[in-house]
């Protein structure tokens, strides 16, 4: 591997690696806007100008690789010099509406503006060159071309990530425009990726235009529940209400991107209709009351009439709690169900036709498919279900469901008890994707009124019932049970999951 | 819009000039645009389109390229099209001037085509003809050293 000094430190490095990416394994940001780790290098904005030993002229970084024994200076006064002018160059026509764009807070003009230049402009405002503010390009972008740096990574996320080549720059120098075919649409089932890695304000997400000031954000690391691909994104939200969700690096699953589909997952978490307070029948009543009532419901009761319905769309930790609740009733009867929309879509990359984060999970744990068996008569379920699926398994018979559901539903009237939970922006625990690989989701704030997670409900009742377990008081405690108790999990703990997650045993 | 059953064949041989594949196609692209310029006498959008499935490569792609260069007309032109270099040389032996004599005299502006359909003005990128600044290129051929209003008053005169 070769050896490179970057600013006297020296940095072992693979071969072919570029200056940008072996000045970072140095822990040394070069600056950059057209450069991205996942597009092809295009070498336009030389905002990465480096000082290499022995050559005359100043290189940039991103379309250097290292060669043994190459010095290179990153914040020499030559290299500051010239970052100078570029910046100065990349900003003669910028509009500076900072006030009311939403790159702003996130934005690498400003960074670097504040960073490596903080001069005053000498180039008159009204001087500069106007281009069109609100370009509508497609269902999820909009572009401001006077903010536009002409960087491309837009054009080259296109063409090598989504392969579909909707953008190009048209004309040329001070002309130049990004756009799509006139008359055309970006409308990649990808295309608001575009948004998170412009580097500047030019391309926004149309969904989170205006909506909230990026530095009132706060952010949790979690997985998209849109599909069993498990994309690891970010929530974003503010007091509450979620704004956007934005993907997280995971070079296992993701990589950079996700699907523009698992953008809007967030929609109904913001939902009006949230079940906020425990129901039996119409009424609202205080948790303790309605899981009295269930206790009450169930005393008696032969445990071959009792099945657990789990879901592909709950956590690991909800599921197994169901199980170990309904192994304490003495029934084993576990099924579950999933979410099937009527023409899902899917292509070989990271939307997948199964709609469920956690199919492979809940499955690992012994759940089986609804099937024809029809001698239950009392349910405890996991999400809302067409009650067509409840009727495959007890048609004629009069049924008591138990649902724990994040949400007031119309079609959930054959519940009897409704129990309020967290949808999974609200919720502490873990997906298993299509890969078999386990992965954490985080609760960015807490469940509406007396939301609580399925886990914690169980543990009250299964007190009512006087039985040892469930018996749990936090969702890494819940997993460690269940690694001990499920072969495919064993030696798992959130710790090694981490932020990446962790492959199944087997 | 199609291309004819020669200018097919043409696109054809050009192929066979460069790699297969994407890389290949994507060479081509100037030679076939500038048949298809040839043929339908100016790029459309339609005759991009064409280009695009003739080539199998996405309009947007085409669209960049067709509106870099200076020598596709995206719009239909007189019979002489008088493209006029706007870069430095030129400008330094006076271009600037010979534009404004010729927006007088033909009542246009670049981008512009007379009422009679007979002269389209542009201002183009170099022609590489420094030397011999300012050059007007008049469909195909160069005229240089159009200095003085005087010499585009002998050069329109010779194309009336």
């Amino acid at each position: 591997m070769p050896k490179v000094t970057i600013d006297e430190k020296v940095v072992d490095v693979p071969e072919g690696t570029n200056l940008i990416e072996a000045a970072r394994l140095g822990g040394i940001e070069v600056p950059h806007y057209c450069y991205h780790p996942k597009l092809s290098v295009a070498g336009n904005c030389r905002m990465c100008l480096v000082e290499i030993e022995k050559q005359p002229k100043l290189q940039i970084a991103c379309n250097t690789k290292v060669a043994e024994g190459m010095v290179v200076k990153t914040q020499n006064p030559r290299v500051e010099k010239a970052r100078r002018s570029v910046l100065e160059f990349i900003l003669i026509n910028h509009p500076i509406d900072c006030p009311i764009c939403d790159q702003a807070g996130e934005c690498k003009l400003q960074e670097y503006y504040m960073k490596h230049d903080l001069a005053v402009s000498r180039f008159p405002i009204e001087e500069k060159v106007h281009k069109d503010k609100a370009v509508d390009l497609g269902p999820w972008v909009m572009l401001d071309m006077e903010r536009c740096i002409l960087c491309t990574r837009c054009v080259r996320f296109c063409q090598e990530v989504a392969e579909v080549n909707e953008l190009c720059v048209s004309e040329r120098g001070d002309h130049s425009t990004l756009t799509t075919f006139p008359g055309a649409k970006l409308e990649n089932p990808y295309s608001a990726n575009v948004v998170e890695i412009c580097p500047v304000g030019a391309l926004t997400n149309k969904d989170f235009r205006f909506k909230c000031r990026v530095w009132f954000l706060k952010r949790t690391e979690s997985v998209c529940p849109g599909c069993s691909m498990g994309c690891n994104i970010n929530i974003d939200q503010n007091e509450g209400e979620i704004h956007r969700l934005t993907p997280r690096v995971n070079e296992e699953v993701n990589e950079h991107w996700m699907c523009d589909e698992g953008r809007l997952t967030y929609k109904p978490v913001n939902q009006k209709n949230r079940l906020r307070f425990a129901k039996m029948g119409e009424k609202d009543l205080h948790p303790d009351e309605v899981l009295r009532a269930v206790r009450e419901m169930m005393t008696g009761v032969d445990p071959n009439l009792v099945c657990g319905i789990g879901s592909a769309q709950f956590t690991n930790e909800d599921n197994y709690a169901l199980a170990s609740f309904l192994k304490e009733l003495g029934s084993s009867h576990l099924f579950y169900h999933r979410f099937e929309p009527a023409h899902p879509s899917v292509d070989d990359y990271l939307i997948k036709a199964d709609k469920n984060p956690n199919t492979k999970g809940v499955s690992t744990l012994g759940f089986k498919e609804i099937g024809g068996d029809r001698r239950f008569k009392f349910f405890f379920v996991l999400g809302a279900l067409p009650e067509e699926a409840l009727n495959r398994i007890a048609l004629e018979q009069q049924k008591k469901v138990i649902l724990f559901n994040p949400w007031d539903e119309e079609t959930v009237h054959y519940a009897d008890t409704l129990l309020p939970v967290g949808t999974f922006a609200e919720t502490e625990g873990t997906f298993t994707n299509c890969q078999g690989r386990v992965q954490r989701i985080r609760a960015a704030f807490p469940p509406p009124g007396e939301g609580r997670p399925v886990w914690q409900w169980l543990t009250h009742l299964t007190r009512l019932f006087e039985k040892p377990a469930p018996n749990y008081t936090t969702a890494p405690a819940l997993f460690l049970s269940m690694a001990n108790q499920i072969a495919a999990f064993r030696g798992l703990d959130y710790e090694k999951i981490g932020n990446q997650g962790m492959l199944l045993k087997g | 819009m199609e291309f004819t059953p020669e200018n097919k064949k043409k696109i054809e041989e050009i192929l066979k000039r460069y790699p297969e594949g994407k890389v290949g196609r994507q060479a081509a692209l100037l030679p076939v645009l500038r048949l298809a310029q040839e043929q339908f006498g100016y790029l459309s959008e339609e005759a991009m389109l064409t280009v695009a499935q003739v080539l199998d490569l996405s309009p947007a792609s085409i669209y960049g390229v067709a509106t870099f260069y200076t020598l596709f007309n995206k719009k239909p032109v007189g019979k002489y099209h008088l493209q006029v270099c706007a870069n430095l040389s030129c400008c330094m032996e006076g271009a600037e001037k010979v534009v404004k004599h010729l927006e007088e005299k033909l009542g246009i502006v670049p981008g512009e085509t007379t009422a009679d359909n007979r002269f389209t003005l542009s201002e183009v990128e170099c022609l590489a003809a420094c030397g011999t600044g300012p050059v007007i290129q008049v469909n195909e051929n160069y005229h240089e050293k159009i200095k003085t209003p005087e010499d585009v008053d002998r050069l329109l005169e010779k194309l009336r």
